[in-house]
């Protein structure tokens, strides 16, 4: 696997501090690792957190970057994996003092807009699944990650990657059923 | 593969049989390829959850958190390590002068030594002038 990942040469020029390497790297990953923390945490500010984050890290990384144990956008992942998850712990001790506002399932009647209303209702049922099967899709779907990585990234097996992808699946099909005629 | 077999992974890996496990693929391919009509109604059943997961909103960067990442990149680090690369080649031109003119001394000390006899040769001339250099070219 290190033998073919694709950032290989791209993160060593990181860490000779090239400058047109920087750029290319948060051309390629930035809107990458954005989504993914959209996505598990359904919030832009902590999202953009998260993702600034990632590249705090991944700039101390870059020069002493070893390709060998994972690929680099393997290990970005996990960084952003474990922000999100520390972001979503802080939100379930707070939420047992002070409880969140439901999320709004329903129509926008004052958008009009069709697709944007698709949108937001496709995010919101995403926010709403149970945050591993959250994760599985998140990272089969929308990351586009193969299932052994994204197993290993969950740390589980494929086969359970397999039952948290099609219960969560199973989810949104019971939310979204309105939306796919 | 049976039908069922099919429909969970379907249901699971969605309607892209080229995303499912590399294992299970040559047989949903055979599957798909001896029952075209269940398959591709399982299959179109799947890409309607794919259609809607595409439909969820895009975030994408703003030009403030672009950046904000790249305020912390290594900049710092490039433009240190271009002085430090600075300095040593400036050192090393440094030492080359230094050595060169150093070069230059000795190969003026030498050459004015090159001009006179040496020890060696004076001792030969003392040696054949007081006879003893016939007697030693004598026993040769």
């Amino acid at each position: 696997m290190p033998g073919n990942d694709p950032d290989q040469d791209l993160v060593a020029r990181v860490g000779r501090g090239d400058p047109a390497a920087i750029q290319a790297l948060v051309a390629r990953k930035l809107p990458r690792m954005l989504q993914l923390a959209h996505r598990m945490l359904n919030d832009t500010a902590e999202a953009e957190d998260v993702a600034q984050e990632v590249f705090v890290r991944a700039w101390k990384q870059a020069p002493t970057w070893t390709p060998g144990a994972a690929r680099f956008d393997t290990w970005l992942h996990r960084v952003a994996l474990n922000l999100c998850y520390d972001r979503l712990r802080r939100r379930r001790e707070t939420s047992m003092a002070d409880p969140p506002e439901q999320v709004d399932g329903g129509p926008a009647p004052d958008r009009g807009l069709l697709a944007r209303d698709t949108e937001r209702r496709v995010t919101a049922a995403l926010g709403a699944l149970p945050e591993r099967q959250r994760e599985a899709v998140v990272l089969c779907h929308y990351q586009e990650l193969g299932n052994i990585e994204a197993a290993g990234l969950m740390g589980v097996s494929v086969e359970a990657l397999e039952s948290l992808l099609a219960r969560g699946r199973r989810a949104l099909r019971g939310m979204l059923a309105d939306l796919k005629e | 593969m049976n039908a069922e077999r099919f429909a969970s992974l379907a249901e699971a890996w969605g309607g892209a049989i080229a995303r499912w496990p590399a294992a299970e693929q040559d047989s949903a391919f055979t599957f798909l390829a001896t029952t075209p009509e269940r398959a591709d109604a399982i299959l179109a059943e799947a890409r309607e959850i794919d259609a809607l997961l595409d439909c969820a909103e895009r975030l994408a960067p703003s030009m403030a958190l672009r950046d904000r990442v790249l305020t912390g990149a290594p900049r710092q680090r490039a433009a240190r390590s271009r002085a430090w690369r600075w300095l040593t080649g400036a050192g090393v031109g440094a030492g080359l002068v230094a050595a060169t003119a150093a070069g230059l001394v000795a190969g003026v000390n030498l050459s004015l030594s090159a001009a006179t006899p040496s020890e060696d040769e004076a001792l030969l001339a003392t040696l054949f002038d007081t006879g003893l250099g016939d007697e030693l070219g004598g026993a040769s």
